[in-house]
Protein backbone atom coordinates (compact mmCIF):
# COMPACT_ATOMS: atom_id res chain seq x y z
CA UNK A 1 0.00 0.00 0.00
CA UNK A 2 1.36 3.44 -0.86
CA UNK A 3 1.69 6.09 1.81
CA UNK A 4 -1.06 8.00 0.08
CA UNK A 5 -3.40 5.05 0.37
CA UNK A 6 -2.49 4.50 4.02
CA UNK A 7 -3.18 8.11 4.89
CA UNK A 8 -6.46 8.05 2.99
CA UNK A 9 -7.43 4.96 4.86
CA UNK A 10 -6.58 6.63 8.17
CA UNK A 11 -8.66 9.67 7.25
CA UNK A 12 -11.57 7.50 6.24
CA UNK A 13 -11.52 5.68 9.55
CA UNK A 14 -11.33 8.97 11.44
CA UNK A 15 -14.22 10.45 9.46
CA UNK A 16 -16.30 7.37 10.15
CA UNK A 17 -15.62 7.65 13.86
CA UNK A 18 -16.41 11.36 13.86
CA UNK A 19 -19.76 10.70 12.17
CA UNK A 20 -21.00 9.00 15.35
CA UNK A 21 -24.31 7.16 14.82
CA UNK A 22 -24.86 8.69 11.39
CA UNK A 23 -26.66 11.72 9.92
CA UNK A 24 -30.21 10.45 10.46
CA UNK A 25 -29.82 9.91 14.19
CA UNK A 26 -27.90 13.15 14.63
CA UNK A 27 -30.58 15.09 12.73
CA UNK A 28 -33.29 13.63 14.95
CA UNK A 29 -31.49 14.87 18.05
CA UNK A 30 -30.98 18.29 16.55
CA UNK A 31 -34.67 18.52 15.71
CA UNK A 32 -35.45 17.72 19.34
CA UNK A 33 -33.20 20.58 20.50
CA UNK A 34 -30.57 18.24 21.89
CA UNK A 35 -26.84 18.53 21.38
CA UNK A 36 -24.81 15.43 20.59
CA UNK A 37 -21.63 14.19 22.24
CA UNK A 38 -19.30 16.20 20.00
CA UNK A 39 -21.36 19.37 19.91
CA UNK A 40 -21.53 19.25 23.72
CA UNK A 41 -17.74 19.13 23.79
CA UNK A 42 -17.51 21.97 21.25
CA UNK A 43 -19.87 24.10 23.34
CA UNK A 44 -17.82 23.50 26.47
CA UNK A 45 -14.19 23.81 25.38
CA UNK A 46 -12.01 26.60 24.02
CA UNK A 47 -12.08 26.44 20.24
CA UNK A 48 -9.33 24.35 18.69
CA UNK A 49 -8.16 22.85 22.00
CA UNK A 50 -9.62 19.34 21.66
CA UNK A 51 -7.19 16.41 21.88
CA UNK A 52 -9.14 13.19 21.52
CA UNK A 53 -8.08 9.89 22.97
CA UNK A 54 -9.31 6.61 21.51
CA UNK A 55 -11.06 7.99 18.41
CA UNK A 56 -10.59 4.69 16.59
CA UNK A 57 -11.65 2.47 19.49
CA UNK A 58 -14.54 0.15 18.68
CA UNK A 59 -16.36 -2.73 20.33
CA UNK A 60 -13.93 -5.45 21.34
CA UNK A 61 -16.65 -7.86 22.46
CA UNK A 62 -18.88 -8.57 19.48
CA UNK A 63 -17.34 -8.91 16.00
CA UNK A 64 -20.45 -7.63 14.19
CA UNK A 65 -20.41 -4.49 16.35
CA UNK A 66 -16.96 -3.35 15.29
CA UNK A 67 -18.45 -1.54 12.34
CA UNK A 68 -21.29 -0.03 14.33
CA UNK A 69 -19.44 1.40 17.31
CA UNK A 70 -17.53 4.55 16.35
CA UNK A 71 -15.31 5.57 19.27
CA UNK A 72 -17.13 2.70 21.03
CA UNK A 73 -19.92 5.11 21.90
CA UNK A 74 -18.07 7.36 24.33
CA UNK A 75 -16.00 10.35 23.18
CA UNK A 76 -13.07 11.04 25.50
CA UNK A 77 -10.17 13.42 25.56
CA UNK A 78 -8.49 16.52 26.85
CA UNK A 79 -8.99 20.21 26.12
CA UNK A 80 -8.88 23.70 27.57
CA UNK A 81 -11.87 25.32 29.20
CA UNK A 82 -11.41 29.05 29.78
CA UNK A 83 -7.69 28.49 29.31
CA UNK A 84 -7.32 25.63 31.80
CA UNK A 85 -6.78 21.93 31.07
CA UNK A 86 -9.77 19.61 31.56
CA UNK A 87 -10.55 15.97 30.88
CA UNK A 88 -13.88 15.24 29.21
CA UNK A 89 -16.01 12.13 28.72
CA UNK A 90 -19.04 12.70 26.49
CA UNK A 91 -21.48 9.88 25.89
CA UNK A 92 -22.58 9.31 22.28
CA UNK A 93 -26.16 8.14 22.62
CA UNK A 94 -26.46 7.65 18.85
CA UNK A 95 -24.05 4.72 19.16
CA UNK A 96 -25.70 1.82 20.94
CA UNK A 97 -27.16 4.18 23.53
CA UNK A 98 -23.61 5.02 24.68
CA UNK A 99 -23.75 1.73 26.53
CA UNK A 100 -20.71 0.73 28.55
CA UNK A 101 -18.43 -2.03 27.40
CA UNK A 102 -14.81 -3.10 27.63
CA UNK A 103 -13.17 -0.59 25.27
CA UNK A 104 -15.02 2.52 26.28
CA UNK A 105 -14.59 1.77 29.98
CA UNK A 106 -10.86 1.59 29.36
CA UNK A 107 -11.08 5.05 27.77
CA UNK A 108 -12.93 6.49 30.75
CA UNK A 109 -10.38 4.87 33.05
CA UNK A 110 -7.55 6.47 31.15
CA UNK A 111 -8.98 10.00 31.14
CA UNK A 112 -9.86 9.64 34.80
CA UNK A 113 -6.37 8.46 35.72
CA UNK A 114 -4.65 11.21 33.75
CA UNK A 115 -6.89 13.97 35.15
CA UNK A 116 -6.35 12.68 38.68
CA UNK A 117 -2.58 12.13 38.43
CA UNK A 118 -1.82 15.25 36.37
CA UNK A 119 -4.13 17.47 38.42
CA UNK A 120 -6.96 18.90 36.32
CA UNK A 121 -10.77 18.75 36.43
CA UNK A 122 -12.82 15.96 34.91
CA UNK A 123 -16.17 16.65 33.27
CA UNK A 124 -18.78 14.06 32.29
CA UNK A 125 -21.60 14.71 29.81
CA UNK A 126 -23.88 11.92 30.93
CA UNK A 127 -26.31 10.11 28.68
CA UNK A 128 -25.99 6.34 28.69
CA UNK A 129 -28.27 3.35 28.66
CA UNK A 130 -26.01 1.49 31.07
CA UNK A 131 -24.16 -1.73 30.49
CA UNK A 132 -24.10 -2.99 26.90
CA UNK A 133 -25.96 -6.21 26.16
CA UNK A 134 -24.95 -8.92 25.40
CA UNK A 135 -21.33 -7.93 26.10
CA UNK A 136 -21.66 -8.13 29.87
CA UNK A 137 -23.85 -11.24 30.00
CA UNK A 138 -22.68 -14.57 31.35
CA UNK A 139 -19.69 -15.37 33.47
CA UNK A 140 -17.21 -14.62 30.69
CA UNK A 141 -18.90 -11.34 29.84
CA UNK A 142 -18.80 -10.25 33.47
CA UNK A 143 -15.29 -11.52 34.01
CA UNK A 144 -13.93 -9.91 30.84
CA UNK A 145 -15.58 -6.55 31.30
CA UNK A 146 -16.05 -5.66 34.92
CA UNK A 147 -13.96 -5.19 38.00
CA UNK A 148 -10.56 -4.60 36.45
CA UNK A 149 -9.95 -1.38 38.27
CA UNK A 150 -10.06 -1.81 42.04
CA UNK A 151 -10.03 1.98 42.37
CA UNK A 152 -12.71 2.64 39.78
CA UNK A 153 -15.18 4.23 42.18
CA UNK A 154 -12.85 5.69 44.77
CA UNK A 155 -13.37 9.42 44.89
CA UNK A 156 -10.25 11.01 46.30
CA UNK A 157 -10.98 14.65 45.32
CA UNK A 158 -7.56 15.22 43.77
CA UNK A 159 -9.22 17.48 41.21
CA UNK A 160 -12.78 18.81 40.81
CA UNK A 161 -15.30 16.64 38.96
CA UNK A 162 -18.48 17.94 37.35
CA UNK A 163 -21.22 15.97 35.66
CA UNK A 164 -24.23 16.91 33.55
CA UNK A 165 -27.24 14.58 33.34
CA UNK A 166 -28.23 15.26 29.75
CA UNK A 167 -30.46 12.35 28.84
CA UNK A 168 -31.19 8.90 30.15
CA UNK A 169 -28.45 8.12 32.64
CA UNK A 170 -28.22 4.59 33.92
CA UNK A 171 -25.10 2.76 35.03
CA UNK A 172 -21.81 4.62 34.59
CA UNK A 173 -23.42 8.00 33.83
CA UNK A 174 -25.34 7.75 37.10
CA UNK A 175 -22.33 6.52 39.08
CA UNK A 176 -20.04 9.32 37.92
CA UNK A 177 -22.72 11.92 38.56
CA UNK A 178 -22.96 10.76 42.16
CA UNK A 179 -19.18 10.81 42.52
CA UNK A 180 -18.86 14.33 41.10
CA UNK A 181 -18.42 17.48 43.18
CA UNK A 182 -21.03 19.29 41.12
CA UNK A 183 -23.93 17.90 39.12
CA UNK A 184 -26.52 19.56 36.90
CA UNK A 185 -29.59 17.90 35.35
CA UNK A 186 -31.36 19.11 32.23
CA UNK A 187 -35.16 19.02 32.48
CA UNK A 188 -36.40 15.88 30.76
CA UNK A 189 -33.24 13.94 31.54
CA UNK A 190 -33.49 10.93 33.84
CA UNK A 191 -30.96 9.45 36.24
CA UNK A 192 -31.57 6.15 38.00
CA UNK A 193 -30.02 2.80 38.84
CA UNK A 194 -31.95 1.23 35.96
CA UNK A 195 -34.43 2.34 33.31
CA UNK A 196 -38.18 2.76 33.94
CA UNK A 197 -38.76 -0.09 31.48
CA UNK A 198 -36.59 -2.46 33.46
CA UNK A 199 -38.03 -1.22 36.77
CA UNK A 200 -41.59 -1.73 35.50
CA UNK A 201 -40.67 -5.18 34.22
CA UNK A 202 -38.93 -6.17 37.43
CA UNK A 203 -41.59 -5.00 39.88
CA UNK A 204 -44.64 -5.60 37.73
CA UNK A 205 -46.03 -2.06 37.89
CA UNK A 206 -45.76 0.95 35.62
CA UNK A 207 -43.01 3.29 36.71
CA UNK A 208 -42.99 6.78 35.25
CA UNK A 209 -39.55 8.00 34.20
CA UNK A 210 -39.90 11.39 35.92
CA UNK A 211 -40.95 9.72 39.18
CA UNK A 212 -38.03 7.32 38.99
CA UNK A 213 -35.29 9.81 38.27
CA UNK A 214 -36.43 13.16 36.89
CA UNK A 215 -35.23 16.67 37.67
CA UNK A 216 -37.74 17.30 40.42
CA UNK A 217 -36.84 14.11 42.25
CA UNK A 218 -33.13 14.74 42.10
CA UNK A 219 -33.16 18.46 42.81
CA UNK A 220 -35.78 18.39 45.59
CA UNK A 221 -35.96 14.93 47.14
CA UNK A 222 -32.75 12.96 46.64
CA UNK A 223 -30.55 16.05 46.46
CA UNK A 224 -28.20 14.17 44.14
CA UNK A 225 -27.92 17.13 41.76
CA UNK A 226 -26.92 20.69 42.51
CA UNK A 227 -28.66 22.62 39.72
CA UNK A 228 -31.34 22.26 37.09
CA UNK A 229 -31.01 23.52 33.51
CA UNK A 230 -33.55 24.03 30.73
CA UNK A 231 -31.20 23.11 27.87
CA UNK A 232 -27.94 21.30 27.18
CA UNK A 233 -26.28 24.68 26.54
CA UNK A 234 -27.41 26.03 29.90
CA UNK A 235 -26.17 22.91 31.71
CA UNK A 236 -22.77 23.22 30.06
CA UNK A 237 -22.58 26.93 30.92
CA UNK A 238 -23.37 26.22 34.57
CA UNK A 239 -20.55 23.66 34.71
CA UNK A 240 -18.18 26.28 33.32
CA UNK A 241 -19.35 28.69 36.01
CA UNK A 242 -18.73 26.07 38.72
CA UNK A 243 -15.21 25.42 37.43
CA UNK A 244 -14.41 29.16 37.41
CA UNK A 245 -14.54 29.13 41.24
CA UNK A 246 -12.44 26.01 41.65
CA UNK A 247 -8.70 25.32 41.53
CA UNK A 248 -7.53 22.88 38.87
CA UNK A 249 -6.47 20.46 41.61
CA UNK A 250 -6.32 20.17 45.38
CA UNK A 251 -2.75 21.47 45.52
CA UNK A 252 -3.67 24.85 44.05
CA UNK A 253 -5.56 27.85 45.33
CA UNK A 254 -8.78 28.73 43.53
CA UNK A 255 -8.33 31.30 40.75
CA UNK A 256 -8.82 34.93 41.74
CA UNK A 257 -11.23 37.18 39.89
CA UNK A 258 -11.36 40.97 39.66
CA UNK A 259 -13.64 42.61 42.23
CA UNK A 260 -16.65 44.04 40.35
CA UNK A 261 -17.22 47.77 40.71
CA UNK A 262 -19.91 48.48 43.25
CA UNK A 263 -19.10 45.54 45.53
CA UNK A 264 -18.21 47.90 48.38
CA UNK A 265 -21.04 50.36 47.81
CA UNK A 266 -23.91 50.70 50.25
CA UNK A 267 -23.01 48.18 52.95
CA UNK A 268 -25.96 49.58 54.94
CA UNK A 269 -28.43 48.05 52.54
CA UNK A 270 -28.05 44.89 54.58
CA UNK A 271 -30.10 46.67 57.24
CA UNK A 272 -32.95 47.13 54.75
CA UNK A 273 -33.12 43.39 54.27
CA UNK A 274 -32.80 42.28 57.88
CA UNK A 275 -36.25 42.70 59.47
CA UNK A 276 -36.46 44.63 62.70
CA UNK A 277 -38.86 42.06 64.11
CA UNK A 278 -37.14 38.88 65.26
CA UNK A 279 -40.21 36.91 64.17
CA UNK A 280 -40.00 38.07 60.56
CA UNK A 281 -38.31 35.80 58.05
CA UNK A 282 -36.05 36.98 55.25
CA UNK A 283 -34.27 35.43 52.30
CA UNK A 284 -30.67 34.94 53.43
CA UNK A 285 -29.49 34.97 49.81
CA UNK A 286 -30.20 38.69 49.79
CA UNK A 287 -27.91 39.08 52.80
CA UNK A 288 -25.21 37.00 51.08
CA UNK A 289 -25.52 39.24 48.02
CA UNK A 290 -24.85 42.29 50.22
CA UNK A 291 -21.71 40.70 51.65
CA UNK A 292 -20.12 38.92 48.69
CA UNK A 293 -18.55 40.53 45.64
CA UNK A 294 -21.30 41.81 43.35
CA UNK A 295 -23.19 39.01 41.54
CA UNK A 296 -20.67 36.39 42.67
CA UNK A 297 -23.01 34.07 44.57
CA UNK A 298 -23.41 30.68 42.87
CA UNK A 299 -25.91 28.53 44.74
CA UNK A 300 -25.74 24.73 45.21
CA UNK A 301 -28.93 22.71 45.67
CA UNK A 302 -31.38 25.65 45.94
CA UNK A 303 -34.36 23.28 46.01
CA UNK A 304 -33.01 20.73 48.50
CA UNK A 305 -32.54 21.15 52.23
CA UNK A 306 -33.94 24.65 52.03
CA UNK A 307 -33.37 25.38 55.70
CA UNK A 308 -29.73 26.00 54.75
CA UNK A 309 -28.36 27.91 51.77
CA UNK A 310 -25.00 26.75 50.38
CA UNK A 311 -23.00 28.20 47.55
CA UNK A 312 -19.71 29.49 46.28
CA UNK A 313 -19.04 33.21 46.10
CA UNK A 314 -16.10 35.60 46.11
CA UNK A 315 -14.88 38.00 48.75
CA UNK A 316 -12.36 40.49 47.48
CA UNK A 317 -11.93 38.33 44.38
CA UNK A 318 -11.20 35.10 46.26
CA UNK A 319 -13.48 32.06 46.31
CA UNK A 320 -15.30 31.30 49.56
CA UNK A 321 -18.07 28.87 50.44
CA UNK A 322 -21.17 30.18 52.19
CA UNK A 323 -23.27 28.02 54.52
CA UNK A 324 -26.16 30.14 55.75
CA UNK A 325 -29.26 29.44 57.83
CA UNK A 326 -32.34 30.27 55.81
CA UNK A 327 -35.20 31.57 57.97
CA UNK A 328 -37.59 31.13 55.03
CA UNK A 329 -37.17 27.36 55.46
CA UNK A 330 -38.62 25.93 58.68
CA UNK A 331 -37.61 29.14 60.48
CA UNK A 332 -33.98 28.21 59.80
CA UNK A 333 -34.19 25.04 61.88
CA UNK A 334 -31.68 22.50 60.62
CA UNK A 335 -33.29 19.36 59.22
CA UNK A 336 -31.73 16.15 57.86
CA UNK A 337 -31.58 17.42 54.27
CA UNK A 338 -30.00 20.67 55.45
CA UNK A 339 -27.37 18.76 57.43
CA UNK A 340 -26.57 16.52 54.44
CA UNK A 341 -26.27 19.51 52.13
CA UNK A 342 -24.06 21.45 54.55
CA UNK A 343 -21.86 18.40 55.19
CA UNK A 344 -21.30 17.67 51.50
CA UNK A 345 -20.54 21.32 50.80
CA UNK A 346 -18.09 21.51 53.72
CA UNK A 347 -16.23 18.46 52.42
CA UNK A 348 -15.97 19.95 48.93
CA UNK A 349 -14.72 23.35 50.09
CA UNK A 350 -12.20 21.81 52.48
CA UNK A 351 -10.91 19.47 49.78
CA UNK A 352 -10.22 22.36 47.39
CA UNK A 353 -8.79 24.99 49.72
CA UNK A 354 -11.92 27.14 49.86
CA UNK A 355 -12.55 28.96 53.17
CA UNK A 356 -16.00 28.68 54.72
CA UNK A 357 -18.27 31.49 55.88
CA UNK A 358 -21.23 30.49 58.06
CA UNK A 359 -24.14 32.87 58.64
CA UNK A 360 -26.07 31.69 61.67
CA UNK A 361 -29.77 32.28 62.34
CA UNK A 362 -31.20 29.00 63.57
CA UNK A 363 -33.53 28.04 66.44
CA UNK A 364 -31.97 24.55 66.54
CA UNK A 365 -32.76 21.28 64.81
CA UNK A 366 -36.10 20.15 63.47
CA UNK A 367 -37.38 17.51 65.85
CA UNK A 368 -39.95 14.79 65.35
CA UNK A 369 -40.56 11.34 63.94
CA UNK A 370 -39.85 12.16 60.30
CA UNK A 371 -36.35 13.33 61.12
CA UNK A 372 -35.65 10.37 63.37
CA UNK A 373 -36.68 7.98 60.56
CA UNK A 374 -34.00 9.68 58.46
CA UNK A 375 -31.34 9.18 61.15
CA UNK A 376 -31.29 12.83 62.32
CA UNK A 377 -28.83 12.39 65.23
CA UNK A 378 -26.41 10.61 62.90
CA UNK A 379 -26.66 13.32 60.25
CA UNK A 380 -26.02 15.99 62.87
CA UNK A 381 -22.89 14.14 63.89
CA UNK A 382 -21.76 13.77 60.27
CA UNK A 383 -22.04 17.54 59.90
CA UNK A 384 -20.18 18.06 63.16
CA UNK A 385 -17.40 15.69 62.16
CA UNK A 386 -16.95 17.37 58.79
CA UNK A 387 -16.83 20.81 60.35
CA UNK A 388 -14.29 19.73 62.95
CA UNK A 389 -12.08 17.97 60.40
CA UNK A 390 -11.79 21.10 58.25
CA UNK A 391 -8.38 22.61 57.85
CA UNK A 392 -9.51 25.53 55.68
CA UNK A 393 -10.34 28.74 57.54
CA UNK A 394 -13.89 28.84 58.95
CA UNK A 395 -15.57 32.11 59.88
CA UNK A 396 -18.97 32.35 61.57
CA UNK A 397 -21.23 35.36 61.89
CA UNK A 398 -24.15 34.96 64.30
CA UNK A 399 -26.82 37.17 62.77
CA UNK A 400 -29.83 36.35 64.92
CA UNK A 401 -30.80 33.20 66.83
CA UNK A 402 -28.43 30.39 67.62
CA UNK A 403 -29.52 27.68 70.01
CA UNK A 404 -28.07 24.48 71.40
CA UNK A 405 -26.15 21.92 69.42
CA UNK A 406 -27.02 23.80 66.22
CA UNK A 407 -24.93 26.69 67.60
CA UNK A 408 -21.95 24.33 67.49
CA UNK A 409 -22.87 22.92 64.07
CA UNK A 410 -22.80 26.42 62.67
CA UNK A 411 -19.35 27.11 64.05
CA UNK A 412 -20.06 28.28 67.59
CA UNK A 413 -17.33 28.16 70.18
CA UNK A 414 -14.06 26.96 68.74
CA UNK A 415 -15.77 25.22 65.84
CA UNK A 416 -14.94 28.19 63.68
CA UNK A 417 -11.61 29.98 63.65
CA UNK A 418 -13.30 33.30 64.31
CA UNK A 419 -16.84 34.05 65.41
CA UNK A 420 -18.50 37.45 65.31
CA UNK A 421 -22.04 38.37 66.28
CA UNK A 422 -24.43 41.11 65.22
CA UNK A 423 -26.14 43.07 67.97
CA UNK A 424 -29.31 41.21 66.94
CA UNK A 425 -27.81 37.87 68.00
CA UNK A 426 -29.52 35.67 70.59
CA UNK A 427 -27.62 32.78 72.07
CA UNK A 428 -28.84 30.13 74.46
CA UNK A 429 -29.33 26.42 74.80
CA UNK A 430 -33.01 26.46 73.91
CA UNK A 431 -36.05 28.66 73.84
CA UNK A 432 -36.84 29.62 77.49
CA UNK A 433 -40.43 28.34 77.11
CA UNK A 434 -39.21 24.83 76.30
CA UNK A 435 -36.52 24.96 78.99
CA UNK A 436 -39.20 25.78 81.58
CA UNK A 437 -41.33 22.85 80.44
CA UNK A 438 -38.38 20.51 80.82
CA UNK A 439 -37.48 21.48 84.37
CA UNK A 440 -41.12 21.37 85.55
CA UNK A 441 -41.88 18.07 83.79
CA UNK A 442 -43.99 15.73 85.84
CA UNK A 443 -44.45 18.33 88.58
CA UNK A 444 -47.68 20.07 89.29
CA UNK A 445 -46.13 23.54 88.89
CA UNK A 446 -48.39 26.57 89.03
CA UNK A 447 -48.41 29.22 86.32
CA UNK A 448 -46.70 31.65 88.70
CA UNK A 449 -43.96 29.13 89.46
CA UNK A 450 -43.48 28.50 85.76
CA UNK A 451 -43.24 32.21 85.05
CA UNK A 452 -40.67 32.58 87.83
CA UNK A 453 -38.58 29.80 86.33
CA UNK A 454 -38.97 31.21 82.81
CA UNK A 455 -37.67 34.57 84.03
CA UNK A 456 -34.59 32.78 85.38
CA UNK A 457 -34.18 30.91 82.08
CA UNK A 458 -34.42 34.16 80.16
CA UNK A 459 -30.87 34.93 81.18
CA UNK A 460 -28.85 37.39 79.27
CA UNK A 461 -28.80 35.76 75.84
CA UNK A 462 -27.36 38.73 73.99
CA UNK A 463 -24.19 38.92 71.92
CA UNK A 464 -22.61 40.98 74.70
CA UNK A 465 -22.94 38.12 77.18
CA UNK A 466 -20.89 35.99 74.82
CA UNK A 467 -18.46 38.81 74.04
CA UNK A 468 -17.75 39.40 77.73
CA UNK A 469 -16.41 35.86 78.18
CA UNK A 470 -14.66 35.91 74.79
CA UNK A 471 -17.17 33.42 73.43
CA UNK A 472 -17.23 35.56 70.30
CA UNK A 473 -14.25 37.54 69.10
CA UNK A 474 -16.25 40.61 68.10
CA UNK A 475 -19.68 42.18 67.98
CA UNK A 476 -20.05 43.96 64.65
CA UNK A 477 -22.57 46.09 62.86
CA UNK A 478 -24.25 44.17 60.02
CA UNK A 479 -22.96 46.82 57.59
CA UNK A 480 -19.39 45.96 58.65
CA UNK A 481 -19.73 42.24 57.83
CA UNK A 482 -18.11 42.32 54.38
CA UNK A 483 -15.14 44.31 55.66
CA UNK A 484 -14.81 42.07 58.75
CA UNK A 485 -14.83 38.87 56.68
CA UNK A 486 -12.28 40.17 54.18
CA UNK A 487 -9.98 41.15 57.06
CA UNK A 488 -10.40 37.79 58.81
CA UNK A 489 -9.78 35.85 55.61
CA UNK A 490 -6.49 37.70 55.21
CA UNK A 491 -5.53 36.98 58.83
CA UNK A 492 -6.47 33.29 58.54
CA UNK A 493 -4.70 32.56 55.25
CA UNK A 494 -2.84 29.27 55.54
CA UNK A 495 0.57 30.88 55.09
CA UNK A 496 2.55 27.92 56.41
CA UNK A 497 1.29 25.70 53.60
CA UNK A 498 0.89 28.25 50.81
CA UNK A 499 -2.87 28.29 51.30
CA UNK A 500 -3.27 24.54 50.89
CA UNK A 501 -5.28 22.62 53.47
CA UNK A 502 -4.59 19.13 54.80
CA UNK A 503 -7.53 17.59 52.91
CA UNK A 504 -8.46 15.17 55.70
CA UNK A 505 -11.82 14.58 54.04
CA UNK A 506 -10.67 13.97 50.50
CA UNK A 507 -11.98 10.38 50.72
CA UNK A 508 -15.30 11.27 52.38
CA UNK A 509 -18.18 9.32 50.77
CA UNK A 510 -20.00 11.31 48.13
CA UNK A 511 -23.47 10.36 49.36
CA UNK A 512 -24.33 9.40 52.93
CA UNK B 1 -47.46 38.89 28.27
CA UNK B 2 -46.30 36.21 30.65
CA UNK B 3 -48.10 34.81 33.66
CA UNK B 4 -45.86 34.14 36.61
CA UNK B 5 -46.85 31.82 39.43
CA UNK B 6 -45.76 33.02 42.84
CA UNK B 7 -45.03 29.94 44.91
CA UNK B 8 -44.93 29.39 48.65
CA UNK B 9 -41.47 28.65 49.94
CA UNK B 10 -42.80 27.11 53.13
CA UNK B 11 -45.37 24.80 54.67
CA UNK B 12 -47.55 27.05 56.79
CA UNK B 13 -50.60 29.23 56.62
CA UNK B 14 -51.66 32.58 55.20
CA UNK B 15 -51.47 35.29 57.81
CA UNK B 16 -52.02 38.64 56.06
CA UNK B 17 -52.80 39.50 52.46
CA UNK B 18 -51.56 43.00 51.75
CA UNK B 19 -52.50 43.48 48.11
CA UNK B 20 -55.69 43.08 46.09
CA UNK B 21 -56.40 41.51 42.73
CA UNK B 22 -55.75 44.06 40.01
CA UNK B 23 -53.01 45.90 41.93
CA UNK B 24 -49.78 46.77 40.16
CA UNK B 25 -46.76 45.41 42.01
CA UNK B 26 -43.08 46.22 41.72
CA UNK B 27 -40.37 43.60 41.79
CA UNK B 28 -39.70 42.72 45.42
CA UNK B 29 -42.90 44.30 46.69
CA UNK B 30 -44.57 42.42 49.52
CA UNK B 31 -47.85 40.74 48.50
CA UNK B 32 -48.69 38.73 51.60
CA UNK B 33 -47.20 37.29 54.76
CA UNK B 34 -47.34 33.59 55.60
CA UNK B 35 -46.81 32.05 59.00
CA UNK B 36 -44.58 29.02 59.39
CA UNK B 37 -43.01 27.60 62.55
CA UNK B 38 -43.97 30.78 64.42
CA UNK B 39 -42.08 32.90 61.87
CA UNK B 40 -43.63 35.54 59.64
CA UNK B 41 -42.58 34.72 56.09
CA UNK B 42 -42.95 37.57 53.60
CA UNK B 43 -43.99 36.72 50.03
CA UNK B 44 -42.58 39.16 47.52
CA UNK B 45 -43.31 39.71 43.84
CA UNK B 46 -40.58 37.98 41.80
CA UNK B 47 -41.06 40.59 39.09
CA UNK B 48 -43.10 43.68 38.37
CA UNK B 49 -46.59 43.33 36.91
CA UNK B 50 -50.27 43.14 37.66
CA UNK B 51 -51.53 40.89 40.41
CA UNK B 52 -54.22 39.14 38.39
CA UNK B 53 -55.27 36.45 40.85
CA UNK B 54 -54.85 35.69 44.54
CA UNK B 55 -55.44 32.00 45.08
CA UNK B 56 -55.47 31.83 48.86
CA UNK B 57 -57.36 33.38 51.78
CA UNK B 58 -56.24 34.28 55.30
CA UNK B 59 -55.81 31.33 57.64
CA UNK B 60 -55.66 28.89 54.74
CA UNK B 61 -52.96 26.21 55.08
CA UNK B 62 -50.37 26.22 52.33
CA UNK B 63 -47.80 23.70 51.15
CA UNK B 64 -44.28 24.24 49.87
CA UNK B 65 -44.46 25.20 46.16
CA UNK B 66 -48.20 25.83 46.29
CA UNK B 67 -49.27 28.61 43.93
CA UNK B 68 -50.26 31.63 46.02
CA UNK B 69 -51.01 34.16 43.32
CA UNK B 70 -50.48 35.00 39.66
CA UNK B 71 -48.70 38.03 38.23
CA UNK B 72 -48.98 39.11 34.62
CA UNK B 73 -46.28 41.23 33.03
Amino acid sequence: MSFEDMLSDLKAREDKALAMGGPARLAKREAAGLLNARSRIDTFIDEGSWVETGLLAVSSMVAEDRDKTPADGKVAGFAKCDGRMVGVVANDFTTKGASSSATNMKKIGHVKRVATERGFPLVFFGESSGARMPDNMGAKGMGANLGHDPQQYVRNRASPWASAVLGQCYGSSAWYTCLADFAVIRKGAIMAVASPGLASFAIGQEVEAEDLGGWKLHSEVSGLVDRVAETDEEAIEVIKTFLSYMPSNCNELPPEAPVPAGSDDNPERILDILPESRKRGYDVRKIINCIADLDSFFEFKPRFGRTVVTGLARLDGKTVGFIASNPMGKAGALDVAGCEKATRFTVMCDSFNIPLVLLVDTPGFVIGIEGEKQKAPGKIMNFMQALQMCTVPKLSVITRKTYGQAYLNMGGGRNSDDVAAWPTAEISFMDPTYATEIVTWGQDASEERKQEIMDQMQKDNSAYGLAEIYGVQAVISPADTRRYLIQQLEIHQLRLSGGIGEHRMCFWPTTF
Amino acid sequence: MATIEVLSEVIGSVWKIEKSEGDTVAEGEQIMILESMKMEIPVEAPSAGTLVEIKVVPEESVDEDQVLCLIEN
